[in-house]
């Protein structure tokens, strides 16, 4: 009797996986809002495939996916110019064959000169192609700005004291900091570092405070008549404060913003390279594209974006020379050690 | 007549089942809605104890705080806080800062839940001044080198705001602030109010760290061990919940929110109403539903107008366990009275059958043997009514078969009787004959018949009419029945021709008597109406078996002795050849 139920069982799953297998999966694991399903279905109907969205919500968790069965588990994902390295190095990515994502060609001008986008090409080849950005640009109170900040330096601004909003981070603070000391963002030299660090702990005694989340940061720039603001959430955080009743404006620092870019990638253990090539290049269609922004508030690479010219300076974000030596001074900085703590060292 | 045994199903068992349907439905559906409105009864009891039980649980959260704000006033309040930013010389100053943080480490090792205590300055970026720390197990004093500078953190700038004994409560945070001793990376909320001059100069503030799991072990402490609690800030970040894991989500840049768990308190994040209680199925760490209550509780600054929502779960387990006992209690009742409601609809329908069953014997006796049997006539419902109906046609059938019995007797009668004299004719009289001669051949006895014609009957008629031939028939009926034994048959053949069947007789000369005496009395005049009438008769005899050897035979020689008699001479008897003669 079992026995019977058993192979009836058998013969049911197998002619019931059978239509499954028919037809072709393509695997993405992707961030909230980048595969909606009703995109996703026009492009299963399109190319009569079936299509497995995964979702991440941090870069630890998608490296954790990726490396996985050496990028078998997935066919094409999304990492920011920062991560990608990380999957070229370990040869997890394959390069892209550019004929295969024709969309590519209406691209803004920005987003079709891949070797200046850091870290998603190496030796010529191309290994990433870009979907979606953020900058951090700043944010300023229309009110207590006569015109508008053209520097990060405006942090630092005595007049500001204490009107002054930073984000609580290690990275992106120390790349700023040696920015406008004239150094490059992503790689301080050991000596410098003395000297970035005694910038920061002047950012530090000259803001209100290191906020951490973008309602944070609304509710201290109502309560503290904060002047400026550096937007680590971008145009989502200006959108925030704008709903919130705030009059503010927005600019890219001359020095340039830092900015985040999603770029898609194929794994190595993709099964189908060409269909994973047509998801890239169906995302890069101006509906698809457009959804995106119009429903998270993210900039695309097909449209202009409102908020950045094409003159404004993006530094795409690279990986930092020691995060951990970043993140272990940053602590003590926000602590509140004094200057000649880190003299003593 | 089979169908007393079916109606004795039929009837019966339909009754009993309709009732015991009926009386099991009507227990069924009572004992469900009895348990279905106690159940709820049940869960919105556990689910008012439990919003009490938040409540109450809120109110000791702001006990608690509020005794912890009367420390950091105490502290805020005594001379030695304000010496330590008055005194001029280095020296004064260290001595008044020890004795500061002397009282400190006092409140400090009183207060287990406080993680670290501090005197911060206004001025100097917001540098510590003097600050306690719990280390393990020790209380330990930051030297000066490594005191910090707090002015950038909310706590410092917004409590510098306030005024004289006004308190500020930090939003509750992991404690990243290097240096912090066992608070260090922990879940920390921090009480502070600040330091004002006589003359009202803001100076600085005094800051307490408060371990959350110690307030949260504080809360816990006097609730049931099956209540889980949970915490979480004005956005919905989790900030105590069973599973550690599952809170401060934003301190790693990801956010776990409360209403991703329980939806309903969205509606208290978004302002809407200060409580919510509610099931959820599946409880935090997927075990079995949970009845769960959410309050809205005002925390810190009440311009801020800031929130934290504080909520309570109990496993449904213990709510179900309760109305587990009650299904069960309630299925036992169910059960009870339908075995009830069985055994009083086998009662009823056999109170019911009882009478039919009786109307029904009562037939069946009737149409097999025609008895009208007792029956229960003086009910006053249905079945005395239909008792009565039966018992009156039983009466009017009786009545109509007496009626035709009597009819057919009558035509019986008439068919074998001769109407005038009343004698049996000649058709029952062939049957006794063929009777008794049926019987003399079993039993080797002899019998005889006597042929009697009457002699001039035809001018007896002619003379004196038929009326009076009439009468003188019916005399000689009478005289003839008078003359033989009962056991003999006299039977009137048609006209004036009359037979005696004499059944079982001793011979030939016991026939000759009767004969002889038939003859004597045929002798004697017949009265008529006044007139005296000679009636004679010639009989001729016949004797089985030796004049016959059947009906026919004898009834034929009889014949021929009888016309041999008239010949004669008439008004004579004898037998066919050469017998005897009167």
């Amino acid at each position: 009797m079992l026995r019977l139920a058993c192979r009836l069982f058998a013969a049911l799953s197998l002619a019931l996986s059978l239509p499954a297998h028919a037809v072709e999966t393509l695997r993405v694991l992707a961030w909230p809002g980048y595969a909606d399903s009703d995109l996703v279905k026009v492009f299963e109907a399109r190319f009569d495939v079936h299509v497995e969205v995964s979702l991440v919500s941090s870069d630890d968790v998608l490296r954790e996916k990726i490396s996985a069965h050496q990028g078998k588990d997935f066919d094409v994902f999304a990492a920011n110019t920062a991560e990608m390295q990380h999957y070229i190095s370990q040869q997890l990515v394959v390069p892209l064959r550019l004929s295969g994502i024709p969309n590519t060609a209406y691209q803004l001008p920005r987003f079709r000169d891949l070797q200046a986008i850091p870290g998603i090409t190496r030796q010529g080849q191309v290994f990433a192609i870009p979907y979606t950005f953020s900058e951090m640009g700043l944010i300023y109170d229309r009110k207590q700005f006569r015109t508008p900040p053209t520097s990060m330096a405006a942090m630092w601004d005595p007049r500001y004291k204490g009107r002054v909003l930073a984000f609580d981070t290690s990275s992106h603070n120390f790349s700023i900091a040696s920015l406008l000391l004239g150094g490059s963002p992503f790689l301080i030299e050991g000596q410098q570092f003395g000297r970035v660090t005694e910038h920061l702990i002047a950012l530090r005694r000259n803001v209100l405070t290191f906020y951490t989340l973008p309602e944070e940061s609304v509710r201290l720039f109502r309560e503290h008549s904060v002047a400026l603001l550096f937007a680590n959430y971008g145009s989502q955080q200006l959108k925030l404060l704008r709903d919130a009743g705030a009059d503010v404006g927005y600019v890219i620092p001359r020095e340039g913003a830092l900015a985040w870019l999603d770029c898609w990638a194929i794994t190595r253990g993709a099964k189908n390279q060409r269909l994973a090539e047509s998801w890239i290049n169906y995302t890069l269609e101006a509906d698809v594209s457009g959804e995106l922004t119009r429903r998270q508030g993210l900039a695309n690479t097909l449209e202009a974006s409102p908020l950045t010219g094409d003159a404004d300076k993006i530094i795409w974000l690279k990986p930092v020379e020691n995060a951990q030596r970043r993140a272990t001074l940053w602590s003590r900085i926000i602590s509140g050690d004094q200057p000649e703590k880190f003299l003593a060292r | 007549m089979k169908f007393p045994d079916h109606i004795k199903i039929g009837i019966g068992f339909k009754l009993g089942f309709l009732l015991a349907a009926f009386g099991i439905l009507a227990t069924s559906l009572t004992g469900y809605y009895f348990y279905t409105s106690s159940r709820n009864m049940l869960t919105s009891a556990a689910e008012r104890d439990l919003l009490t039980a938040t409540q109450v649980v809120g109110r000791n959260m702001k006990i608690i705080i509020d005794v912890i704000a009367e420390d950091a006033q105490l502290l805020a309040a005594i001379p030695e806080t304000r010496n330590v930013f008055n005194s001029s010389a280095d020296l004064t100053a260290e001595r008044d800062k020890k004795i500061l943080a002397d009282t400190f480490t006092a409140m400090l090792s009183a207060h287990p839940e406080y993680f670290q205590i501090r005197l911060i300055s206004a001025i100097r970026h917001g540098l510590e001044l003097v600050r306690i720390d719990r280390d393990g197990r020790v209380l330990t004093r930051v030297l000066a080198a490594n005191l910090q500078e707090k002015a950038h953190y909310p706590y410092v700038f917004d409590t510098l705001r306030l005024g004289r004994g006004d308190i500020y409560l930090s939003d509750i945070t992991i404690n990243h602030e290097k240096g912090a001793h066992s608070g260090l990376n922990k879940p920390t909320v921090t009480v502070s109010t600040p330091v004002i001059s006589r003359s009202g100069k803001t100076l600085g503030l005094i800051v307490i760290n408060i371990d959350l799991n110690g307030l949260s072990s504080i809360l816990k402490s006097n609730l049931p061990i099956a209540y889980q609690l949970y915490l979480s800030n004005q956005w919905g970040d989790l900030l105590i919940h069973p599973d550690a894991t599952q809170t401060f989500g934003f301190d790693q840049g990801r956010r776990i929110l409360i209403q991703d768990f329980f939806e309903p308190v969205s509606t208290l994040i978004k302002g809407k109403g200060t409580s919510v209680v509610m099931n959820v199925e599946a409880g935090p760490k997927k075990q079995g539903g949970h009845v769960a209550a959410f309050v809205r509780l005002p925390f810190g600054d009440t311009i801020e107008k800031r929130f934290v929502i504080l909520g309570l779960s109990q496993p449904l387990d213990n709510i179900v366990r309760e109305t587990t006992k009650l299904g069960l209690d309630t299925i036992q009742i169910i059960l009870a009275f339908s075995g009830l409601a069985l055994i009083l609809s086998a009662l009823v329908s056999r109170v019911v059958t009882g009478p039919l069953h009786a109307v029904v014997g009562a037939i069946n006796h009737f149409s097999k043997e025609r008895v009208i049997s007792t029956l229960p006539l003086t009910r006053n419902d249905e079945l005395g009514l239909l008792s009565r109906s039966f018992y009156d046609m039983q009466t009017e059938i009786m009545a109509h078969l007496t009626e035709l019995n009597e009819s057919r007797k009558a035509l019986d009668h008439l068919a074998q009787h001769d109407t005038l004299t009343g004698l049996p004719n000649r058709r029952m009289f062939f049957d006794r004959l063929e009777h008794a001669i049926a019987n003399s051949r079993r039993s080797g006895k002899q019998l005889a018949v006597l042929f009697v014609d009457l002699d001039h009957f035809k001018e007896i008629n002619d003379t004196l009419g038929h009326a009076s031939g009439d009468k003188v028939l019916i005399n000689v009926a009478i005289l003839l029945m008078a003359s033989v034994r009962e056991v003999d048959t006299v039977a009137r053949l048609g006209g004036d021709e009359f037979v005696v069947l004499l059944d079982t007789i001793d011979g030939q000369q016991h026939v000759m008597t009767v004969a002889q005496k038939l003859h004597d009395r045929f002798q004697q005049v017949m009265q008529m109406d006044g007139h005296e009438l000679p009636v004679h008769a010639s009989i001729g005899i016949s004797i089985f078996p030796r004049d016959g050897k059947d009906a026919g035979e004898l009834m034929q020689n009889a014949d021929r002795a009888m016309y041999n008699a008239k010949n004669q001479g008439r008004n004579a008897f004898g037998f066919l050849e050469g017998g005897p003669e009167g």
